[in-house]
């Protein structure tokens, strides 16, 4: 056995990682074949040809590079290229404020032959382009990365210095619905897969220099973007410092999505409950930036995640804030069963068929016994069956082309569901308890839910061993885990374990706004105050004034 | 690390798989008893009725083309045996799935089974771990095989007609638990509740006008007084109320008492609630008990013209009915001291309270004290309500 376990090891992990670690050391020294990169601060030269050779010797073979070549104020001694991305570049820009601006526009103001090939830098950047964004850079490596991200580049002749202007413009999704968090009450805007539409979504609902958005990138091939937000003050230092560090440690070739970083900086990546919170409603991600918490935006895709991440966050919804107190905590409260249901509902139908008769009350024992009668299978067997049947259906519901959906659902309903319990082969109360345990499933969060699927069937296991003893010993074990988990430092399942009393009013209950004095004590270290007391409203004592 | 992952993985895995599930038992693998009848048989044997669910009969739901083909919804089988386990084993042979007690709503005791002793009977349902004490114990005149042979109309079978009947507490209700507890002690004599399959009303339908059967069926006709575990004697209804109203017991049920101006009409007063308080007094020769009954009622119907609004005639009233409850308890009273000689009261119990040391002495020879002490019945009435009409539509002005 402990040879089988070695080779599988070895096999599983030892291979992957002996790999990457080459894959690591083969790029820091730069002669890895992925492409020619430049050297590190590589300085550009005077000459404009030679530039423009380094520039095309990198980007061989990419045909939407755009190189254009024209002189400055009709001067045929000052030369100058614009080098940019066709489709990342807004090209009514380029054409009209950068090339027309250039070439045609500054010699009607100052003669051309007037400018010197040594003023012209000073010259473009000052009275030339009419661009709202320019950045001057002299290294060749910054040129490559502004031409990739989709700035438009000038250089001039004589000059060993580059103009960066932000002429970003390419086809993107507009800001639509939040399709995973849909919302009755509450803002409607998700965010896009633009990292500058996101921020700029965040920072127009916080409205406070506070609010810190710093980037970095990650990622050796794609490079792509990453921002860390959060508001200075309310935040804990050390938290953005944590996050950091572990931003920093990933070396992966590529960031397509925020999946990609949850799954390299969470805290236990064997825990079936994810301790990185994801939400694609920018109003959700202020509520936890005000909280104390850090978001960690990616270029490229409209999931923004939040850390540090508590168990309750699952079970609260952006709406519980925009609703009344009374129904918001009603809500959640339903939340919070369909959340044990979802677990334990077919364990505990398993347990109490195949074990304990005695829990059923006499006429319900008689109803099931006589529906019962005719399945075929154990009561595990059949559970396990349209457990995994859900399952299939949920996914294909999920895969499959929208018009198929119909025909999915009929299938579903009528074939498996129906047509089980006419045959005989499935019980009605099995289907009732499957039905009810996947509804339940969805009403919190998807990414919560899918921890609670893998679990339920290993309870089922259980619990079709052990009855109600295998069930409880499991929700023992994962309760334990749970009371282990830490999500950045703070422990997952608080402020209930350990207790925190103030920080229970939003919990199973959502306390009134004007209840709300605190902010989340273990998350946000900083300034734990959230709001003046004594925000009751009172009706005024003389009703008509 | 991972090696102690898959050593779980594994460990887990083996206890699934290697310990196997020893005690599953599908719900489609057992036999529901739902109540389950003892009896003596003539050479002496006993013999163990179970009523047994038959599922099919429970399909629930409009499936279609079931109707007036209603299957049978229990299947009656006894065997017999020196003890009740012995009886059990011979029945397993006959039922073809395990039988399972854990539902088990009655436990009828036939009459000679009850007359010889229950403690035979009791000992299995109480050491076993299936059977619930919560069962409700009956003896009945006759046979218990006899009893759970018949069919009600109401419920799908006559153990659970007859547990719905006990559990309404219209007459006198016990479970096994309190049954031995009774049996237990020295201050109480064991009761049980008394029931009889009976010819009651009829199910009437389409084509069978001239034919009306009437089968029997379960009813409860009062309770049977043990004397340790032996069945002495039986209480009809009316004997079983004042049994009721001295052990404080079921306050339901109504009161009917001459109207004060004119005896020879009736008026009807239905118990609300009430208690009962036994106080012992005992002075080392003479022992008395004082019980004091605290009832309230409504009014519920009068045959009478007069206005019974009156504060006067409440107040006869009152005095009717506590006469009336006095009259019950007198008759239940002359029977357990009288006739049975015992005291299945529970006025021992009360006296244990009070008089620990004089107890000791007396709790062996506590039926004969019983029998000779004096019971004074107070009855404290209180009418609530006389219901939505005043007087009487027909009552002339005065």
């Amino acid at each position: 056995m402990r040879w089988l376990i070695r080779t599988l090891s070895k096999r599983l992990f030892r291979g992957r990682k002996n790999q990457s670690r080459d894959a690591r050391a083969a790029n820091q020294t730069g002669d890895g074949n992925l492409f020619r990169a430049p050297r590190k601060n590589q300085v550009l030269s005077p000459d404009l040809e030679t530039n423009l050779k380094a520039i095309k010797a990198i980007f061989d073979k990419c045909s939407d590079v755009i190189y254009r070549e024209f002189v400055f104020a009709q001067n045929e001694q000052i030369r100058l290229a614009l080098i940019y991305i066709d489709g990342l570049a807004d090209k009514g820009q380029v054409s009209e404020q950068i090339m027309r601006a250039l070439a045609l526009e500054v010699p009607m103001v100052v003669p051309g032959q007037e400018i010197t090939k040594a003023r012209a830098l000073e010259f473009i950047k000052q009275r030339g382009l009419c661009m709202h964004q320019v950045k001057e850079t002299d290294k060749l490596q910054d040129v490559i990365h502004a031409i990739l991200s989709g700035d438009t580049v000038l250089l001039v002749d004589g000059h060993t210095c580059a103009i960066i202007n932000g002429a970003r413009g390419w086809e993107a999704r507009s800001i639509t619905d939040p399709v995973a968090e849909p919302t009755v009450r509450g803002p409607r805007e998700s965010f896009v897969e633009t990292l500058r539409t996101n921020t700029a979504l965040i920072r127009r609902r916080i409205k406070s220099p506070g609010l810190k958005i710093e980037t970095l990138r990650l990622g050796e091939v794609t490079n792509t973007d990453v921002a860390i937000a959060y508001v200075e003050g309310i935040v804990n230092d050390k938290l953005v410092e944590e996050v950091k560090s572990r931003l920093e440690r990933i070396k992966v070739d590529a960031v397509l999505e925020t999946g990609y970083i949850e799954e390299l900086i969470e805290d236990n990546p064997w825990s079936p409950f994810p301790t990185v919170n994801h939400t694609e409603k920018p109003d959700r991600v202020a509520a936890m930036l005000l909280e104390g918490r850090v978001a960690i935006l990616v270029d490229g895709t409209p999931f923004v995640l939040t850390v540090p991440t508590l168990f309750v966050e699952y079970l609260q919804a952006s709406e519980d804030y925009y609703e009344r107190f009374l129904f918001a905590s009603a809500v959640r409260l339903i939340r919070f069963v369909s959340m044990i249901l979802s677990l334990t509902l077919p364990s505990l139908y398993i347990a109490a068929i195949s074990f304990h008769h005695e829990l059923f009350p006499t006429p319900l024992l008689l109803s099931i016994a006589a529906q019962r009668e005719a399945v075929p299978f154990p009561v595990f067997i059949e559970v396990l069956i349209m457990e995994l049947s859900f399952e299939i259906l949920r996914e294909a519901g999920v895969r499959l082309p929208r018009p198929i959906g119909q025909a999915v659902s009929i299938v579903g309903a009528l074939v498996i569901g129906e047509a089980s319990v006419r045959a005989g082969l499935i019980a009605a109360a099995t289907v009732i308890v499957v039905a009810l345990t996947g509804i339940a499933s969805f009403t919190f969060f998807y990414s919560f839910s899918i921890a609670f699927r893998l679990l339920r069937f290993t309870l089922m296991v259980l619990s079709a061993a052990l009855g109600l003893l295998g069930l409880i010993s499991g929700l023992a074990v994962i309760t334990i885990h749970l009371c282990s988990l830490r999500s950045f430092g703070v422990p997952y399942l608080s402020p209930m374990i350990p207790t925190t009393g103030v920080d229970l009013k939003d919990v199973v209950l959502r306390s009134p706004w004007w209840g709300m004095f605190t902010r989340p004590r273990l998350i946000a270290r900083q300034d734990q105050k959230r709001q003046e007391q004594g925000l009751k409203p009172t009706p005024p004592k003389n009703p008509r004034p | 690390m991972l090696k102690k992952i898959a050593f779980f993985l594994l460990l887990a895995l083996l206890t699934g798989i290697l310990s196997g599930c020893w005690s599953r038992k599908e719900i489609s693998e057992i036999a529901i008893v739902l109540g389950t009848g003892v009896d003596l048989t003539e050479d002496g044997r006993i013999r163990l009725t179970v009523q047994i669910a038959r599922p099919t009969a429970f399909v629930g739901g409009g499936e279609a083309g079931a109707v007036g083909t209603e299957a049978p919804a229990s299947w009656v089988v006894s065997a017999e045996g020196r003890t009740v386990e012995e009886a059990e084993r011979y029945l397993a042979m006959k039922v073809p799935r395990e039988l399972y007690w854990g539902h088990n709503v009655i436990l009828v005791i036939g009459e000679e089974m009850a007359k010889k002793g229950t403690r035979m009977v009791t000992n299995f349902f109480q050491r076993e771990r299936q059977p619930r004490e919560n069962a409700w114990l009956m003896v009945t005149k006759g046979e218990a095989k006899d009893f759970l042979e018949t069919y009600s109309d109401l419920a799908k079978t006559s153990a659970q007609a007859a547990g719905f009947l006990t559990r309404m507490k219209t007459c006198y209700a016990v479970q096994l638990r309190e049954f031995a507890e009774m049996l237990a002690s020295k201050g109480v004599q064991p009761t049980a509740t008394r029931v009889e399959a009976k010819k009651a009303g009829i199910t009437p339908g389409p084509g069978q006008e001239k034919v009306f059967t009437a089968h029997k069926q379960v009813e409860l006709t009062g309770a049977a007084v043990f004397k340790e575990d032996k069945l002495i004697g039986w209480l009809d209804a009316y004997q079983t109320r004042g049994l009721l109203w001295l052990k404080g017991e079921a306050m339901k049920g109504a009161v009917i008492v001459p109207s004060p101006a004119e005896p020879d009409k009736n008026v009807s007063i239905r118990i609300l609630r009430g208690s009962t308080k036994v106080v012992p007094e005992y002075d080392g020769e003479n022992l008395r008990f004082n019980v004091i009954i605290k009832v309230e009622g409504n009014m519920v119907d009068q045959q009478s013209r007069e206005d019974l609004a009156r504060p006067e005639k409440i107040k006869a009233l009152k005095e009717a009915v506590a006469e009336a409850i006095r009259q019950r308890t007198a008759v239940a009273l002359e029977k357990a001291q009288g006739e049975y000689g015992v005291d299945i009261f529970g006025f021992g119990e009360a006296f244990h309270r009070k008089y620990k040391k004089a107890w000791r002495e007396l709790k062996d020879r506590w039926d004969e004290e019983f029998t000779r002490a004096e019971v004074n019945v107070t009855v404290d009435v209180r009418i609530r309500e006389i219901g939505l009409l005043t007087r009487r539509a027909s009552t002339e002005e005065k």
